[in-house]
């Protein structure tokens, strides 16, 4: 694979005098650190093995990794600040905007935050509505990244099925969120639209359904003997690595730590569903692989579990906060366990009429620093499998 | 290590300026502490050797000064816990963590962008998210006007504070008062 993307300054330059090729400030900066002789690449923002708009800066040596290091910030849009001038209530849409893969999950730590920090209680059938429906997108989201995947390394068939039951997923979740991409019907103290007779007999056909799709993927993707040389034993990832540089979720659970905020700290009633922490056999890119697919069954029991006990009640708290709420002063920081790791949302309030302060903690910001590392060395066609098997969404990263 | 008692009592060794407890259930941490600036590399030396990780490091800006909250969690049971500085406004320098946590170079380097702080021994501390020097000139976006800023002691981050050192206890106007909650520190 070549990763050349053209129409970009300075996208391939051999380095006679490292430090004075025309380059923009990032590659002026990156190549005072090369060594003459080498071949510097600039890989996006605009390929489509980045993820959208990820730029990747890699000294090769021969075909070889010798250094890289990310750019960031093509996708900024201050989200944080947003924060500090809206409302908590005006903010809401904001989080269905910072990852679009799996947006409920941001959702609930931001409103999770807020609601920690006001004392609100969520009503019963709220509370699992949240659990089906953010499993629902956790599993939209593996898929998706299942397919990208799979499509980095050259396989272009697996992102149409992909697609297929991601389709279903978002005719499902569409019924109560009002929306296919950045959803965010998450409020303060419960939902804003509960499930009808046709949202529980979807979910009811998609389980057996997804669980016979699996199935075939095992056949037709994962037992490829070609995609198992592409990964088997590239970007082995361990747990040092993840402590050096904070990598959670899927990541730090190949890496055999079997870390997971739904059990660690269960917010919700994760405490009253019964999860099995899939962790890799292996460490390497086809580990963190195995992980995401093992954590798609686990998503389908929590799913399962939660039909069964749903309860009728409100899906709402009374006297919900309103667009003019006020958070009371303090501070609080909710975790909650997204398809990519860890979301934390640290959240201080003067008392205002909006938060004094908004921190997102972004996992795939943890996640894709540690990158410049584990791809020192590889071939530059494993350091495109690596950053694929990170899972990254840049829009979740630049924030 | 996991139990925040012994945390308490390293930091104190530390010559933490005040040590906090938290109610996990509500505010999402078990112990914080305010440490002096030198002290930030030792403590997160030892957070290493236990087998902590860098969350993240969130940063504001207060009346006082900016106060950085570095967050970090166990790798082997829940026991996440913040350790915070108090740069002053003048000259907002900090030490980096990062030989010993090389994820907190983007963090510092997001801090950076946002508030102007400078982290000393960060190793590529250009910006990260904004734009790059030659394109953006403007102040540090989430800087707030004068009349914006509030004073660290209303923003709840001190929890059942025990203040260790007067002169810090002074500062935030928390002198007299050992616990801002009226409970046991």
């Amino acid at each position: 694979m070549t990763g050349c993307s053209l129409g970009f300054i300075n996208p391939l330059s051999v380095l006679e005098n490292p430090g004075t090729t025309a380059g923009d400030f990032y590659a002026r900066n990156f190549e005072k650190k090369a060594q003459p002789g080498r071949v510097i690449l600039n890989l996006g923002p605009q390929h489509p093995s980045t993820h959208g708009v990820l730029r990747v800066l890699c000294e090769l040596d021969g075909e070889y990794v010798a250094r890289c290091e990310p750019i960031l910030g093509y996708l900024h849009r201050m989200h944080e600040k947003m924060g500090e001038v809206k409302t908590p209530w005006q903010f809401l849409p904001n989080l269905g905007r910072v990852d679009y893969l799996h947006p409920l999950a941001w959702n609930w730590a931001f409103v999770g935050a807020a609601e920690k920090l006001a004392g609100l209680t969520v009503p019963p059938r709220a509370e699992w509505l949240r659990i089906i429906s953010c499993e629902l997108n956790r599993i939209s989201s593996h898929l998706l990244w299942w397919g990208a995947f799979v499509m980095d390394l050259g396989g272009f068939t697996p992102i149409l099925y992909a697609f297929e039951e991601r389709e279903k997923i978002n005719d499902i979740l569409q019924i109560i969120t009002g929306s296919r991409l950045t959803m965010a019907n998450f409020r303060f103290g419960g939902v804003c639209a509960d499930g009808d007779a046709r949202f529980f007999k979807l979910i009811q056909e998609f389980i057996p359904y997804l669980r016979e799709r699996l199935k075939m993927y095992q056949g037709l993707v994962t037992d490829n003997v070609i995609l198992r040389r592409r990964l088997e034993g590239v970007g082995p990832i361990d747990v040092d690595l993840c402590q050096r540089y904070g990598a959670t979720g899927p990541i730090l659970r190949a890496a055999g730590l079997p870390r997971d905020l739904r059990v660690d700290y269960p917010y919700g009633y994760y405490d009253q569903v019964e999860l099995t922490i899939p962790t890799g056999p292996v460490n390497d890119s086809f580990g963190r692989y195995l992980v995401r697919l093992a954590e798609i069954e686990t998503s389908l029991s929590i799913v399962e579990r939660a039909l069964k006990v749903i309860p009728d009640g409100p899906i709402i708290m009374e006297k919900a906060p309103k667009v003019s709420w006020k958070l009371p002063a303090g501070e609080s920081y909710m975790a909650v366990e997204g398809a990519r790791g860890q979301i934390n949302v640290h959240l201080v309030s003067d008392g205002g009429k909006t938060p004094y302060r908004v921190k997102l903690r972004a996992p795939g910001f943890s996640n894709l620093s540690l990158f410049a590392e584990a791809a020192k060395g590889t071939l530059l066609a494993d350091a495109i499998a690596i950053l694929g098997s990170l899972d990254l969404v840049i829009p979740e990263i630049d924030r | 290590m996991t139990d925040p008692d012994k945390w308490l009592t390293s930091w104190r060794s530390l010559g933490a300026l005040s040590v906090s407890r938290h109610d996990l259930a509500k505010e999402g941490l078990t112990v914080s502490a305010f440490l002096p600036l030198a002290a930030l590399i030792q403590a997160a030396q030892e957070l290493k050797q236990a087998r902590y990780s860098l969350l993240d490091i969130s940063a504001l800006e207060a009346k006082e000064g900016f106060v950085v909250t570095y967050h970090f969690d166990s790798l082997d049971q829940p026991a996440r816990l913040a350790i915070r500085i108090l740069a002053p406004k003048k000259k907002p320098l900090a030490p980096s963590l990062w030989s010993i946590f090389q994820g907190a170079e983007w963090h510092e380097r997001e801090a950076a962008d946002f508030f102007g702080l400078v982290f000393d021994g960060n190793p590529n501390l250009v910006p990260l998210l904004l734009p790059d020097p030659d394109e953006f000139t403007g102040p540090p976006p989430l800087r707030k006007a004068e009349a914006d800023l509030a004073p660290v002691s209303k923003l709840g981050l001190l929890a059942q504070v025990e203040i260790l050192d007067p002169d810090f206890g002074e500062l935030l106007g928390l002198a007299q008062v050992s616990d801002s909650r009226g409970g046991q520190a």
